[in-house]
């Protein structure tokens, strides 16, 4: 049983490193980033690719998954989504877009492999994190069987979420950042710059979805689609959580990934995800802004 | 002194202020009046970049500030005090006021010297969020706001609407203490006729979007104010 809530808490904790990148920028700049299960993805291959090709291991692809993935929020925001503020349907297209973008070419470049098709020059097979073994090997502690590559997931979502916490509520970058996820214009008015705010944001949040994909191509196969069912679960989060609380996140997160956790070991995935769908809906008619949301006159 | 020359405002299609020339002087509470939906909370805005669109020139002290964003505007010494205040609920009162500093970039981020002085109940209640305050507390709190950016012109769109009357007078007071006290010239949109008579050194009274009569504060009569208010 243990066990159970040990596998749900570093679910929980995937979930939560995808959802509070989502949710930040949704609350602020109003955009569904359809493209951030591809931020996850191009995480994810940042650690296969900097294992083979620089020799570093998984630890030091974190901050160089976060950079990249920054980087390359950075320049989505610069190119597509800047343009097309105030218009959701529209940025959720367009994101979508840069989604289907960044799928194709990563399958282009090294996505065949995974087939057991192999072309010259399209890349070798890099499906595969190799774990270090100071996070592989197993410790029991009397009847249970503590798995450190889960822990060290735990542990990195939660120095995340702190660090972010004291981003947001005890810096002045972070004051500027929820003023505008609370009033846009009010903020512009009292001198916040709202595109470099928001452009700041969205590359914050790409990060925390490259550090997500790191996370997971440990336990994961790396593959170009892996961050479509990503973004999805991450939705779930960011709506039970309320959009643009902090709280809410972690909370939904840690209640989902325990949901799915328990319901898959009495029944299966399947059933499990069928039942964490069902809870969602079930707490969005209940509470359709979340399960926290800031009140006021 | 603050220059609108031949200013038009757009909100998507819609052409609001058409051809506005205004002159305000500096250290100066200047009244804009009118019926409702004339476009004087829309002046305003427009003045703070809050429109879709404007053409014509905008000078604060000489400064060309036609095609600035809202947060030049702001950093270039432009406060604004909104209708329905806007403050955000869930800050503190503390993080309401500090808001502001972000214009005043080269500032230190410390509550500014008036505020104390002028809303003592707002020192006192600092760290309780914004949105459970009453009204006129709110008022308050969005005038320090707007102090706190350090302005050269204080905009003010309706500030005693909505509030009990004897907070009104609070705010009356304030606002004249702050032209008084720190020069600050106010624009100040007031459908409070008797408030805008008592201090007001000139003043607009706009009607579709036009400018129809201005005029010095003195100038300022009952007769006037039933010509161009009743509808």
């Amino acid at each position: 049983m243990l066990d159970t809530v040990f596998i749900g808490l570093s679910l929980g904790s995937v979930l939560l490193l995808v959802a509070l990148g989502l949710s930040i920028v949704y609350g602020s700049m109003g955009v569904i980033n359809m493209a951030h299960g591809e931020l996850v993805m191009i995480g994810a291959y940042t650690a296969v690719l900097s294992q083979i090709y620089l020799d570093i291991n998984l630890f030091a692809a974190i901050p160089l998954a976060f950079v990249i993935c920054a980087g390359l929020g950075l320049l989505i925001e610069k190119l597509v989504i800047r343009r097309l503020y105030n218009r959701l349907f529209d940025t959720l297209l367009a994101t979508w877009g840069v989604a289907i973008l960044l799928q194709q070419a990563i399958r282009l470049e090294f996505g065949l492999s995974f087939f057991g098709i192999h072309v010259d020059g399209l890349g070798p097979g890099l499906q595969s994190v190799t774990v270090p073994k100071v996070l592989s090997e197993p410790i029991m502690l009397g009847d249970f069987v503590l798995q450190p590559y889960r822990t060290f997931i735990i542990l990195i979502s939660i120095v995340l979420a702190a660090f972010t916490w004291f981003l947001m509520y005890r810096t002045r970058i972070g004051q500027q950042v929820r003023a505008i996820m609370r009033n846009k214009e009010m903020a512009a008015a009292c001198g916040i710059d709202v595109k470099k705010i928001n452009a700041l944001t969205f590359a914050y949040g790409s990060g925390l979805a490259g550090v997500a994909g790191v996370m997971m191509s440990g336990f994961k196969t790396v593959m170009p689609d892996m961050g479509s069912a990503m973004v999805v679960d991450g939705f779930l989060v960011v709506v039970v959580g309320g959009v643009g609380s902090l709280v809410g996140s972690i909370v939904a997160s840690g209640v989902l990934g325990q949901l799915t956790s328990f319901v898959a070991f009495f029944s299966n995935d399947i059933i499990a995800r069928a039942v964490v769908f069902a809870v969602v809906i079930c707490i969005i008619v209940w509470r359709p802004r979340g399960l926290f949301n800031y009140k006021g006159r | 002194m603050l220059q609108l020359e031949s200013v038009n405002s757009f909100y998507g299609g819609s052409h609001i202020l058409h051809d506005i020339n205004l002159e305000i002087e500096k250290g100066k509470i200047f009244a804009v009046l009118g019926r409702n939906g004339v476009g004087k909370s829309t002046l305003l805005k427009t003045i703070m970049g809050l429109t879709s669109s404007m053409t014509g020139k905008l000078l604060l002290n000489e400064d060309d500030l036609s095609t600035k964003t809202t947060f030049s505007r702001a950093r270039a010494g432009i406060g604004y005090v909104p209708q329905g205040r806007e403050i955000i609920p869930d800050f503190s009162v503390k993080e309401n006021i500090l808001m502001g500093r972000f214009a005043d970039i080269n500032g230190k981020v410390e509550i500014p010297e008036l505020v104390p002085e002028l809303f003592p109940y707002l020192m006192d209640n600092l760290n309780r969020a914004g949105g459970l305050l009453s009204g006129g507390q709110q008022q308050q709190l969005a005038i320090a706001r707007a102090l706190a950016t350090n302005p050269d012109i204080l905009l003010l769109d309706e500030p005693t609407e909505g509030i009990q009357p004897n907070i009104v007078e609070q705010i009356e007071e304030c606002i004249i203490t702050l032209n008084q006290k720190l020069n600050l010239t106010i624009i100040l949109v007031e459908q409070n006729i008797r408030f805008a008579k008592r201090a007001s050194h000139g003043f607009v009274f706009l009607d579709n979007g036009r400018v129809v009569l201005t005029g010095k504060g003195a100038e300022l009569t009952d007769e006037l104010a039933n010509k161009h208010l009743t509808i």
